[in-house]
């Protein structure tokens, strides 16, 4: 994984791809939702998103960084539903999280094993943390260091994707 | 038939219940671990039919919970069912001791198909037939069978 600049024309593409195909695929395949990209763009830090995130660490021989998905919370609720079948009046706040934490668990798994074919390289992930909260922050995540915001749309919601990897 | 489903993310448990509910599996032969840990102590006091293990989960690894779970001589089949997709982890879980392998985003449909592959068909159980088993293993426990 190269370093995320605060230059667009720097963003590295390698990640926005990997990173676009597995949010596209998890949310199709396991909860029969379509998810269409609607932006990218590289920001000087995190910047807090939607009612509820999960984050998940990930590290490797040239650096680490971390991936936070989040939403808002009648998405969630409408995927968790999807994800386990149920109706979304019928989804617990265990479930949001849960659903939340096993989606960016996904996410970049696949984004992981995708970088790790290209790079030779191997990355490993840590478990995931949520948080909850309108404007929530997080507050152990990569600092003075620039993040991957990607912006998806789905059911008439959006929901973000943010990375930021920091070589060592 | 009993199953057991090992994996940190109760989402993830409750999906692969499903699957398995779906093909006839009673639920209450359904055994769930949180954790490596767990998976291991469940593994020695049942017989499972399938085992189903994530791979990072907390306590316990799931490719650890499978090397002890062969080191202690148990058969049963295990799928790994994981995000961990690279060549070098497949191999590396087979050689462990898992039986399969199935990469997470996975549908309904790929789930089931690799439940059949290892094991064939479920077949019907009513819950009297699951009651009748539990006696008979209980009464076996015991070193006596009592029934009528």
């Amino acid at each position: 994984m190269t370093p995320i600049t605060n230059s667009k024309a720097q963003i590295d593409a390698s990640l926005v791809n990997a990173v676009v195909s597995a949010t596209t695929n998890v949310l199709r395949t396991m909860a029969s939702t379509e998810a269409v990209l609607k932006e990218v763009k590289a920001e000087k830090d995190y910047r807090p998103y939607g009612d509820i995130s999960a984050v998940i660490g990930i590290s490797g021989d040239n650096g680490e960084g971390m991936f936070a998905l989040s939403f808002p919370l009648e998405l969630v609720n409408l995927i968790a539903s999807r994800l386990l079948g149920v109706s979304p009046d019928k989804i617990s706040s265990e479930d949001r999280c849960d659903a939340v934490g096993e989606l960016v668990n996904m996410i970049s798994g696949s984004t992981k094993s995708d970088l790790s074919q290209q790079n030779n390289t191997i990355y490993k992930l840590s478990l995931p943390t949520v948080i909850q909260g309108r404007d929530h922050e997080i507050s152990s995540r990569p600092k003075n260091n620039p993040y991957l915001v990607v912006i998806f749309e789905s059911e008439g919601k959006t929901f973000g994707l943010q990375v930021s990897f920091k070589t060592y | 038939m009993k199953f057991l489903i090992a994996d940190d993310a109760g989402v993830m448990r409750k999906i692969i219940s499903r699957a398995l509910i779906e093909l006839n599996a009673l639920p209450e032969n359904i055994v769930e671990a949180e954790n490596g840990k767990q998976a291991v102590e469940e593994a020695h006091k049942h017989s499972f039919s399938l085992i189903f293990m994530d791979w990072n989960m907390p306590e316990m690894l799931g490719i650890d919970a499978v090397a002890a779970i062969r080191a202690a001589g148990i058969k049963s089949p295990i799928l790994m069912v994981t995000t961990e997709g690279e060549k070098a982890n497949v191999v590396r879980a087979i050689q462990t001791g898992a039986t399969n392998y199935l990469v997470k985003p996975f549908s309904p449909d790929d789930i089931k198909e690799k439940i059949t592959q290892l094991i064939g068909p479920i077949p019907v159980q009513t819950p009297q037939d699951a009651a009748l088993a539990k006696a008979q293993a209980l009464d076996l426990e015991r070193g006596k069978v009592t029934l009528e």
